[in-house]
């Protein structure tokens, strides 16, 4: 409970040593400085995903100083721990922003974490690029200063719907977890399935921290459902798929939204993850996607973070490059420039191309990608498919 | 089954009283046994019997429970998922019971030790090769170390102490196994795809694997410490020093050598019920906090300082769960409501938990 005011007292410190001053110089922008905040999971249950997207911000925070700075200033970056929680997350922006007076600031990760913060950058008229949230309502209460830049959760699901309709699926079931992110993927998916014909048998949520999925699973199977679509994270989705092996139970589609778009979720679960459909913002692959930049930054990121950047960690280096263009067609860091530029601007990233529309939406377009021989490959949309989807699933005995 | 299990572990939950023998305290005791015997075992199976129709009866009403050869496959299946999981949850459940019963310590730290558990089969499935059943013959002896270490660096400084204290450092013990935790192995989930096939009963009805392995040696494991401790020389001045330290002493028990004992037979189940969920469940340095509230939810319901208690308590809250979640629409939204709704109305009828009310 005592760690974040030690620390804050020790990211002051290091800032402070950084800057070579002492503590009476800790006023704004010393030394053609320009700081840039922000706060992220560091710890708690969203570490994982917001952990690539700080390696990114990093990476962004090297090069650009390599450069020459923003507008000619060296970035001092101060990235604080929100815990993965969302009152924290408050007081940590209300502090970035009143007491350390950032110059730019980052956003944090996850929908229901924006969602709150949203209402703080607002106050303080501060822009950010939202890479950490896909929650489409965060967008529809007449809020000026949050971009977004990923499809939105509602879209998540949209290629598995597709897929269970080309296989000729008529019952799904949708089962997610009860929180925000989740829910608005479900009624995205459910929109979907109305659209393309199909009827849901099942729809069900569970807690944040269910392990146990034996009751749920017979149920959707009692329910006749024929495809699943769970709009879970890693430790479910990884439970719900051992737990269909043990009961020995086979649905035609099984897709889920954030599990298996992780690096370690097929060698974690071994041929249990096989024909898994996911979902992608985007995947490290240039060769197909052709965004201008993609390879340099794939390849700096992997040398310096050992592995292949996945998709948080290319939204937020792409919601960077935005930042970065908009900083520079702006001309400064005040925020009402910031938010016109950022309303107005057009970039190709590497993530895809960037521009929002009157309520600051991004129009992106996301993967659907199958688990096949332990490789995401992508399956959908059919003009960036990689292989053909291997549906329906085949039986346990046959994976 | 209340009279059944009559000697089978009261002795510790009268500790529970026992130990802190004030005379307030000794007056609740006997309230309870003068106005509440004669009619709460009665009331309580009238509850009891209640809580586990309910989700029938909503079933019923809402046409998922229908009667017929599937749908009783499938109550059978998840009948015997919940029975296995319990088993499972309740290993765990007895290491902090134990912990409590002899110390009087709410151990926070026993969902960590049981991350640490889950870690430690990790290291030795992916590092060394090792078979998860065969790494517990070097993964509990670690523990067991640990476990004494603990006792010897923390806990012999707040025994006796009020029990907020022993509360801070076993919280503080805890924080700092996650973040040794996230140093070493990131934030990342992990699992270990460990025998993960079904068994099949019937052409309906099958079981995991990994599941049933979990259960038999969650039952194997708590048996041999339960006979440890009814049998044994020394795991009977467990129990003596459970009931009371001071008299202990006086009859020649090293009590300090006793919590050693104790605090290391107790991190030992906690990492055997950690390999246990690794080949289960996924897990990440964080997971342990949710261990923690099960096996404490688990040992309230049962009866604080009741080994039997534990095991009944945490087969019947997974059986619970698994049955609204099975048959109440959208009830798996409401396992955690209709869980700790249990443990509240037997807390009411019976304050000690279930077989905590039986004195020695």
């Amino acid at each position: 409970m005592n760690t974040s005011p030690i620390r804050t007292l020790g990211g002051v410190l290091v800032a402070l040593l950084t800057l070579g001053v002492g503590p009476a110089a800790a006023n704004h922008r010393p030394n053609n400085e320009v700081l840039v905040g922000g706060a992220i999971s560091q710890t708690g249950q969203y570490a994982e995903p917001a952990g690539r997207q700080a390696n990114s911000i990093k990476l962004w925070v090297d090069e650009v100083n390599g450069r020459g700075g923003l507008l000619g200033h060296k970035i001092v970056l101060r990235l604080l721990d929100d815990k993965s929680d969302t009152q924290t997350a408050i007081k940590l922006y209300e502090k970035l922003i009143t007491e350390d007076k950032v110059d730019l600031v980052l956003g944090p990760y996850s929908s229901g974490i924006t969602e709150a913060v949203a209402n703080v950058i607002e106050r303080y008229k501060m822009p950010f690029v939202a890479y950490g949230a896909s929650a489409l309502p965060i967008w529809e209460k007449g809020r000026r200063y949050i971009f977004n830049i990923v499809a939105v959760a509602e879209d998540y699901q949209k290629g598995a719907v597709h897929l269970a309709k080309q296989i000729g699926v008529t019952k799904l079931a949708i089962i997610g977890q009860d929180s925000l992110f989740p829910r608005q993927v479900a009624k995205g998916a459910k929109d979907w399935a109305q659209k393309l014909g199909m009827t849901v048998v099942l729809d069900e949520n569970y807690p944040a921290k269910q392990t146990d999925f034996n009751a749920l699973l017979q149920k959707v199977r009692a329910a006749g459902a024929e495809a699943v679509i769970s709009n879970s994270y890693f430790a479910d989705s990884a439970a719900q798929l051992r737990q269909m092996r043990e009961q020995n139970i086979t649905f035609k589609l099984y897709s889920s939204t954030v599990g298996p778009s992780l690096p370690n979720f097929p060698e974690q679960l071994g041929n249990t993850a096989e024909y898994v459909l996911g979902f992608s913002q985007w995947e490290p692959l240039p060769q197909i996607l052709k965004h201008p930049g993609m390879k340099e930054y794939i390849e700096a990121y992997e040398k310096r973070f050992g592995e292949k950047p996945n998709y948080h960690a290319g939204a937020t280096y792409g919601a960077l490059q935005v930042t970065e263009a908009g900083v520079k067609r702006a001309g400064s860091f005040e925020g009402e420039k910031l938010r016109e530029a950022l309303a107005t601007v057009e970039v190709q990233t590497v993530f895809g191309h960037y521009k929002v529309d009157a309520k600051g939406m991004n129009s992106h377009e996301g993967l659907t990608f199958q688990i096949l021989k332990g490789q995401r490959r992508v399956v959908w949309p059919e003009k960036w498919a990689e292989a053909k989807p291997e549906l329906p699933m085949p039986e346990w005995s046959k994976r | 089954m209340s009279q059944g299990t009559e000697g089978a572990g009261g002795e510790v939950s009268a500790a529970s009283t026992a130990v802190a023998a004030s005379p307030s305290r000794a007056a609740v005791r006997w309230r309870w046994r003068g106005a509440g015997e004669a009619g709460s075992p009665y009331l309580l199976a009238a509850f009891l019997l209640g809580a586990y129709a309910l989700p029938f009866v909503v079933g019923l009403s809402a046409g998922t429970v229908r009667l017929d050869s599937t749908w009783f496959a499938n109550l059978v299946s998840v009948l015997l998922g919940g029975v296995m999981q319990g088993g499972v949850y309740a290993m765990f459940a007895l290491g902090l019971t134990l912990i409590f019963g002899v110390m009087r310590i709410i151990n926070a730290a026993h969902g960590e030790m049981v991350m640490m558990g889950a870690y430690l089969t990790w290291v030795c499935f992916f590092r060394l090769g090792l078979d998860p059943l065969l790494s517990l013959a070097l993964t509990l002896p670690l523990a067991f170390l640990f476990g004494m270490a603990v006792q010897k660096l923390l806990l012999d400084a707040v025994v006796g102490q009020p029990e907020l204290t022993a509360l801070l450092v076993t919280f503080g013990l805890g924080l700092v196994m996650i973040y040794t935790a996230e140093l070493i192995f990131t934030t990342d989930f992990r699992t270990i795809p460990y025998a993960p096939g079904a068994l099949q009963l019937t052409s309906t009805i099958a079981v995991g694997q990994n599941r049933l392995i979990s259960f038999v040696m969650a039952v194997a494991i708590s048996t041999g410490v339960y006979l440890f401790l009814k049998l044994a020389r020394i795991g009977k001045a467990v129990r003596a020093t459970a009931l009371n330290a001071e008299v202990a002493m006086v009859c020649g028990i090293d009590v300090q050598k006793i919590y050693l004992l104790t605090t290391g037979l107790a991190a030992a189940l906690a990492v055997a019920g950690g390999a246990l969920v690794s080949i289960q469940f996924g897990f990440n340095p964080e997971t342990g906090v949710v261990y923690t509230l099960q096996a404490f939810a688990i040992i309230i319901l049962g009866g604080r300082g009741h080994y039997v208690g534990a095991l009944i308590g945490g087969v019947m809250l997974a059986v619970l769960e698994n049955l609204v979640s099975l048959m109440v629409p959208n009830g798996t939204a409401m396992v955690e409501l209709a869980a700790y709704g249990l443990m509240i109305c037997v807390l009411l009828i019976r304050p000690g938990g279930l077989m905590g009310v039986k004195e020695a």
